[in-house]
């Protein structure tokens, strides 16, 4: 955490909302992108990361500076995102993506679900939003955010083990809806 | 192939291995025999060779998905805020 952000949090713990502010404009959008592939809906997304912010705010005497103070956030971002789901207040629980989700153990898509996408990032977009939630987060928070496992697996609430596992997992199911995307191979 | 006619319990154990390792592999969270058996392994099984491969491209897809959204998300959380207030 630099020494102006962390200006930023004492002033808001002395109750400043202009410093709050400060720190929304810093990482709202951040957090937004984070919450939008964990919830897969914009206006979910939207309220989660609203939600998130006000939690933080009435929290933040909590944040005592022993981890990034965007970790922190993103902590009760994963969360909110989590409480939401389970509410099933997003299109996302009840409908398409509920109905095609991917089963890390699932032998994966054939030739037809992969003509519908034009290339790899796209591919990697889909396969991610198919993922099951359990699935989902360690594979955004780790691979995309590219936070460390061992700070990925504290904000979930798991051990590093059973992060890693879920982590893998997700990342052979990713890897098995984008193969035909990926460069040739050599031959050996 | 030689080797897993010549070594068939080795090979398959090296393989499961591999395949259950292959992304602490990429992470480089083996100790330094784990990488040696996964690297002696893809020597000699392309599939396992193909699943590393593979999975390294994946991973750094993933990783290039990252972007900086706009900055409107900023506005309608700080509105929420002082509407909350």
């Amino acid at each position: 955490m630099g020494h102006e952000e962390r200006r930023l949090v004492a002033r808001a713990q002395d109750g400043d909302r202009a410093a709050f502010e400060e720190l929304v404009r810093l990482h709202a959008a951040r957090l937004y992108a984070v919450v939008l592939r964990l919830a897969g809906d914009r206006h979910e997304a939207e309220e989660v990361t609203q939600e998130t912010f006000l939690r933080a705010w009435r929290g933040i005497d909590g944040f005592k500076g022993d981890a990034r103070f965007f970790t922190w956030l993103y902590r009760i971002g994963v969360n909110e995102a989590r409480r939401s789901s389970q509410r099933g207040s997003g299109p996302r629980a009840v409908t398409s993506l509920e109905q095609h989700r991917i089963d890390p153990r699932d032998p994966g898509p054939g030739p037809a679900d992969a003509a519908e996408h034009t290339d790899l990032r796209s591919a990697l977009e889909a396969a991610i939003a198919a993922l099951d939630d359990d699935y989902r987060a360690p594979l955004v928070l780790r691979d995309v955010e590219g936070l460390s496992t061992a700070e990925a697996a504290e904000l979930m609430g798991l051990g590093e083990a059973a992060f890693k596992s879920r982590l893998h997992r997700a990342r052979l199911a990713v890897r098995m809806a984008v193969e035909p995307y990926l460069p040739v191979q050599d031959e050996r | 192939m030689r080797h897993m006619l010549r070594h068939p319990i080795r090979f398959m154990r090296d393989h499961r291995f591999t395949g259950s390792r292959a992304s602490a592999y990429l992470d480089g969270e083996l100790d330094a025999a784990g990488r040696r058996r996964v690297e002696r392994h893809t020597r000699v099984c392309p599939q396992c060779h193909q699943l590393i491969e593979s999975l390294r491209q994946t991973i750094a897809g993933l990783m290039g998905l990252r972007s900086e959204p706009g900055g409107e998300t900023a506005d309608g959380v700080i509105a929420r805020l002082h509407h909350e207030r």
